[in-house]
């Protein structure tokens, strides 16, 4: 017979953001499904169970009526499921095709990251994140939208504000009225661009919605839109610095990668897999289930934490390690199911074939700094929040 | 209910009978058909469900559409004038006894 999940009661908030591998390991070992107090969330963290879970969306739902996320954003298709998400995932889909992405949208990222990275080339030493790929994710984020050019730092603000609002738990006034501030934003940065593209037909993500069969109603593209800056600046964004951050850590499979460049693709999923961006994300429980022997009750909210199941040793062996090399296995970076990133491929080739290739090319002898160690934070979101480095100007 | 005959990359086969209701795609998910990952479950997003399929059935298998047909682009096995991505393409009656071959990498 099935048993309640257990609970954990003695990590803290902190120990998750600052490291919360030891604790995915931690849950993974103790049940298929445990509730971690500090999160109030039950955690799923075996890669198997995740798989099963994404699909089976009748049982596991991403449609949550108290979703944070929906009262932040209006009505977005990540909060749906069947045929509700399909319509909008459909949408948008002709931006986000390979093919698109390889004529039209790489020549310009490639552009974007010349100038990123010749204006610092000079200066010998920088702060990754906000020198190089803060603001590449969200220049980039801004073309692909269709927005008219503002400061890369304002989309970034929008984005931050977002996800904060998203999750607002202790609702705190401060961070409501941001996220609704960016939220006007971002409204009206849609209205002075809409009748552009609805004359002009192009792979902007704002063409395909008013161009879409049927075309995406105004709330629904004023949603769909906020989570698209919401989940589509962090995690490029972090992509590039940890993908950087492995090699840079790794001299071996730095130097193999620079001799033989068809290798890129190899050391970017591996990144991923060993920091994931996304490292948790929610779903609600339809109807009592019995996930791999634990009972879990209709209405239960878990987490999937995708950041602990590419860390699963039952799949990937020495699964803390950075290790291109390793055995091609899936992992769940980019999700599984319905709602499998929309943005797998856009970031396969920008992160894996454009930034961090270039970064290595143009900035000789890249290191990083003994004096400034990188720092890295998040577990529903992580990446390097600060990664110093040096390079012979 | 078609059978739907796998051939894995080394030779081994596996008959499947085949619910008309599915994709080909769900049919090896269901029956534990090694070869076929489909991270997107039939979003036709990830390209990890290619197999190549027997050109004497194409009239019922049908053409890639504009997105699979750019998506099968990215396939980790070499993409054929067989290849499509098995979520797309449904199950007919007529099928029956229509060879499926799963390629070595997704």
């Amino acid at each position: 017979m099935a048993s309640a999940a257990p609970v954990i009661t003695d990590v803290s908030y902190t120990d998750l953001l600052e490291d919360p591998y030891p604790v995915f390991k931690r849950v993974r070992d103790t049940a298929p499904a445990v509730f971690v107090a500090a999160a109030n969330l039950t955690l799923v963290t075996r890669f198997d169970d995740i798989m099963s879970i994404e699909r089976d969306p009748a049982t596991y739902s991403s449609d949550n009526p108290a979703s944070l996320v929906n009262k932040v954003m209006g009505p977005t298709f990540m909060r749906k499921d069947g045929a509700a998400h399909a319509t909008g995932r459909k949408a948008i889909e002709p931006s986000f095709r390979p093919g698109t992405i390889k004529e039209h949208w790489a020549p310009k990222f490639t552009e974007i990251c010349e100038r990123l990275i010749g204006a610092l080339r000079e200066a010998g030493e920088a702060d990754l994140f906000s020198a190089l790929a803060a603001p590449m994710a969200s220049l980039s984020l801004m073309e692909m939208i269709g927005f008219k050019a503002m400061p890369w730092q304002t989309l970034a603000e929008w984005s931050q504000s977002l996800i904060d609002g998203a999750g607002n738990y202790a609702r705190d006034a401060e961070i409501d009225r941001k996220a609704m501030e960016a939220g006007a934003g971002i409204d009206a940065a849609i209205e002075a661009v809409l009748d552009h593209h609805r004359a002009n037909p192009n792979p902007s993500i704002l063409s395909s919605m008013v161009h879409a069969d049927p075309p995406m109603p105004i709330e629904e593209m004023r949603a769909n839109i906020k989570v698209i800056i919401g989940g589509g600046l962090n995690e490029p964004r972090d992509a590039i610095l940890t993908l950087t951050l492995g090699l840079l850590e790794n001299s071996a499979q730095k130097e193999s990668v620079l001799a033989r460049p068809e290798l890129w693709p190899t050391a970017f999923e591996e990144a991923i897999r060993w920091i994931s961006p996304i490292g948790m994300y929610p779903r609600r429980v339809t109807r009592p289930v019995d996930l791999a022997g634990v009972a879990l009750p209709e209405g239960v909210q878990i987490g999937l934490c995708v950041g602990a199941a590419n860390r699963d040793d039952r799949r990937f062996t020495e699964p803390d390690r950075f290790d291109m090399f390793r055995p091609k296995q899936s992992h769940l970076a980019f999700g599984a199911g319905a709602h499998f990133c929309a943005g797998t491929w856009v970031s396969r080739q920008t992160v894996g074939r454009i930034v961090v290739p270039m970064l290595f090319e143009r900035l000789s002898n890249l290191r990083l700094r003994d004096d400034a160690p990188p720092v890295i934070r998040g577990w529903v979101f992580r990446g390097p929040v600060s990664l110093p480095v040096r390079w012979d100007a | 209910m078609p059978t739907i005959i796998f051939v894995a990359a080394d030779g081994t086969t596996r008959e499947v009978a085949a619910a008309t209701d599915q994709s080909i795609m769900e049919v090896a998910l269901g029956a534990g058909v090694p070869g076929i990952v489909a991270e997107c479950n039939g979003a036709a997003a990830c390209a990890t469900c290619h197999c190549y399929f027997d050109p004497a059935y194409v009239g019922h298998i049908g053409e890639a559409g504009e997105h699979e047909n750019e998506m099968l682009d990215f396939t980790a096995s070499e993409r054929t004038a067989d290849s499509r991505l098995s979520c797309q393409v449904r199950i007919v009656a007529a099928m029956e006894g229509m060879t499926v071959r799963v390629p070595s990498a997704q």
